[in-house]
């Protein structure tokens, strides 16, 4: 009796050759990025996708190509801080073209085409059972859209990732190796561990892991221009045996912004804040650029 | 996954598809030199699975697949939808239609070639992509949407 690899071809059921045309057809999309970088955090709520957007507009104002894929479809935020919500992406010449920020950063994100509080369903055959596969659904949705847009080229393609260690990798091994991984931490030992965590889970992968920036990293008094402790100094805190590539003070003047969908780069004189992102932009995009 | 028949130790080839019953795919083979046929029938589970994939079952989805532009459309519902997403079912299942193609439109009219370029695009972009074309044909008194409605409703979003 013939053995599997004995016989060529699949008998026609076409699984196998849909999926490989469907990554021949991801990589020929996204030949034209130069630089593919996945900011993942490993913990929630340490600011990772208003970072991500802001890192954005701060390489968009150094002259950079950038575009941001919200990769969290089930809580997208990249719309709302692009100020794209309820733009959608439209078909065009060479595929589908994406919504672009004031700040000319192109952005795909399922919150352009969800309203406010509308929520993405995943329908199962099997009934209370969606878990099982959700996650296999959610990233061949995400290969879907990534097969049909049209990048052109780009400098950068920053990655928002859900949170959590275990997407973390899962997004950078669903990206390729060419994906580099950006951490976000916290002054916070909770935060610290769960991105030490996130260092570990990554080692086995050949993805790049370009460094941490430390968001929240004190507090940008508005009154005096001073940076302030947020976080109590700890002793316990895990060391990060990475590059720190910048330290964002929290500024509640970023929030407003955020929600509001605008770049920091449209405020004048924004203060230390601004500065900070600055810099973490330009030795973001050097690190890069030393990348083999 | 490939079927074997064992007493021709010959590969055995997919004949068709269909939906058996809810939740539920049958995938028939035929033997090409005994002429045997056998139903492979899926639970919900192995039917998830596939749909997990992503892939539809079935050489059409193969040759659809081999133009990226038409791969986000056979690709599919297989997973994440919107609330005006369709049967997820129907993707896995060779020769279905698309509803949209089929259904006549409501508002403006579309016409062949920029219907095609719509249904060329993701199915859960679709909806939002087809409410901003025929807000712009609308603001700008087009009864027919065509490549230059299109075009200026690109120009309207800033692309």
């Amino acid at each position: 009796m013939k053995s599997y690899s004995q016989i060529q071809g699949d008998g026609g059921s076409g699984v196998a050759e849909q999926i490989a045309d469907l990554e021949a057809a991801i990589a020929r999309r996204m030949a034209g990025i130069r630089h593919v970088v996945a900011v993942g955090s490993g913990k929630g709520g340490v600011g990772k996708s208003t970072l991500t957007r802001q890192l954005g507009a701060v390489l968009a104002a150094a002259g950079k190509r950038v575009g941001i894929l919200d990769a969290d479809l089930n809580g997208p935020s990249q719309a709302l801080l692009g100020g794209v919500q309820g733009v959608p992406p439209l078909p065009g010449e060479e595929g589908l073209l994406l919504p672009v920020s004031r700040d000319g950063v192109k952005i795909l994100s399922v919150g352009s085409l969800l309203a406010e509080g509308e929520a993405l369903s995943w329908p199962s055959a099997s009934p209370r059972h969606t878990h099982v596969w959700r996650a296999t659904r959610e990233l061949a949705k995400l290969a879907e859209l990534l097969a049909a847009v049209h990048w052109g080229p780009l400098d950068v393609l920053l990655v928002d990732l859900p949170p959590g260690p275990e997407r973390t990798v899962q997004f950078a091994d669903f990206l390729g190796p060419q994906a580099a991984v950006l951490l976000v931490s916290i002054p916070s030992a909770l935060a610290r561990g769960v991105v030490a965590r996130s260092v570990s889970a990554l080692a086995p992968l050949p993805n790049h892991l370009l460094g941490h920036v430390e968001n929240m990293s004190g507090y940008a008094c508005a009154g005096c221009g001073t940076v302030r402790p947020l976080f109590p100094e700890s002793k316990e805190a895990a060391e990060l045996a990475l590059p720190c590539l910048g330290r964002i003070p929290f500024d509640p003047q970023l929030a407003a912004l955020s929600d509001d969908g605008r770049a920091i780069t449209e405020v004048p004189d924004a203060g230390p804040v601004a500065a900070a992102l600055a810099e973490a932009g330009r030795t973001l995009f050097e690190r890069l650029e030393e990348v083999p | 996954m490939k079927f074997l028949c064992v007493p021709c130790d010959s590969q055995m080839r997919l004949r068709a598809t269909e939906e058996s019953e809810p939740g539920s795919l049958a995938v028939v083979y035929e033997c090409p030199e005994c002429g045997y046929e056998m139903a492979m029938l899926t639970n919900q589970h192995e039917t998830d699975m596939v749909r997990s994939l992503g892939v539809r079952i079935g050489p059409a989805a193969a040759a659809a697949i081999a133009n990226p532009g038409q791969a986000a459309s056979a690709m599919s519902a297989a997973s994440g939808e919107t609330s005006a997403g369709r049967c997820p079912f129907s993707a896995m299942l060779g020769g279905t239609t698309q509803p949209e193609a089929a259904a006549k439109p409501e508002g403006p009219e579309w016409t062949p070639g920029a219907l095609e370029r719509l249904e060329g695009i993701p199915e859960m972009v679709r909806p939002m992509a087809r409410a901003g074309i025929e807000m712009v044909a609308r603001e700008n008194g087009h009864q027919v949407i065509d490549e230059a409605v299109l075009a200026a409703a690109r120009s309207r979003f800033g692309m």
